[in-house]
């Protein structure tokens, strides 16, 4: 046997993750984790909000993944089931659960995404509250299946601001990686 | 020859009579019934589809004639959402807006928000919704255990 999957395990343990999913995310894919998420989350006894926003920020990345993640592994557009994908991680960081995800996008939509990552780190709470509900007011941009409200979703959610990562894969594409952080214990 | 009963029925009522719009929940999405008859509707579970857009394009479509059909009788609107995602949130923004549109031309809608007292997001997401609407009187009603 080549991997040495008791290594990868007791890695996973030592970096206290409590998730990891690596592979092709569906819809029933997110809906699974996430099920199991919650039951986990209270376990952990992180609370009913807590549990509720690190759920809330999985959702999203998810959804984004199988949105924009450019590995899209769907053969069939007439199905209109994506098949996309992606990396997960969920950690216990101190006093902090930690949401990684990662997916690879397109060269060419690396500056836009950066640019909108980093307007909304620059805000605070009530600014943050202030741009999700004029979005949410404007009429959908074409051809885009979510509401362009996730990022914005997620940061508000957080304890800290989104950080996240670009690294070049080739010609082609970049790995974006995002790590949005919930406190343990809500602050106000 | 049913298709065409039916439609005679539905002009002798003066083609006021509206189906009524039934979807069952899944994992994702919730239960939907909107009861033109008893002029009570109701959205209640999770809502995160894979494609909110899609999903709730029957449910706004039945909104908006049904929003034809009324005049002075009293709508029940009731929301029980224990989650949704972004892409969600846009759609009851826009359903909330129909509703408000509706009662600012005089039609007599409620909305209840309805959300367990321990469930502090959908709390806070209900006081936003309300803070973007004008007319519509929008009721935060919290409830204890399930």
């Amino acid at each position: 046997m080549q991997f040495d999957l008791l290594h990868f395990h007791e890695g996973i343990k030592k970096d206290r993750i409590m998730f990891c999913y690596s592979g092709p995310i569906s819809q029933s894919t997110i809906e699974g984790i996430g099920k199991t998420l919650r039951m986990n989350m209270e376990i952990e006894e992180a609370g009913f909000n807590v549990s509720q926003a690190v759920f809330s920020i999985f959702v999203e990345q998810m959804q984004n993944v199988l949105n924009y993640s450019a590995e899209n592994l769907n053969w069939n557009k007439e199905l209109d089931k994506e098949l996309r994908a992606g990396i997960l991680v969920i950690s216990q960081e101190e006093e902090n659960f930690a949401v990684y995800c990662g997916n690879l996008i397109y060269n060419s939509d690396v500056q836009q995404l950066e640019e909108k990552i980093e307007a909304i780190r620059a805000l605070n709470k009530e600014e943050l509250k202030q741009l999700y509900k004029k979005k949410r007011k404007e009429a959908s941009e074409i051809e885009s299946k979510g509401a362009g409200l996730g990022l914005i979703e997620m940061a508000r959610k957080a304890g800290t601001p989104i950080e996240y990562k670009f690294t070049l894969v080739n010609d082609n594409y970049t790995f974006f990686s995002i790590k949005v952080t919930v406190r343990r214990k809500k602050d106000g | 020859m049913i298709i065409i009963l039916s439609s005679a029925l539905k002009l002798q009522l003066g083609g006021k009579k509206m189906d009524k719009l039934l979807i069952e929940k899944t994992e994702s999405s919730p239960y939907v019934c909107f009861d033109a008859g008893k002029n009570f509707l109701i959205i209640q579970g999770e809502s995160f589809p894979e494609n909110a857009a899609k999903f709730y394009t029957p449910v706004l479509d039945w909104l908006h004639a049904y929003l034809q059909t009324i005049k002075q009788e009293e709508v029940v609107v009731e929301f029980e959402i224990i989650y949704f995602n972004s892409s969600t949130s846009k759609i009851f923004m826009n359903f909330f807006q129909m509703l408000d549109e509706a009662v600012a031309t005089g039609k007599n809608i409620t909305l209840n928000w309805r959300c367990n007292e321990e469930n502090e997001t959908a709390i806070e997401c209900g006081e936003e919704f309300k803070e973007d609407i004008e007319y519509l009187p929008f009721n935060i009603v919290l409830f204890k255990g399930v």
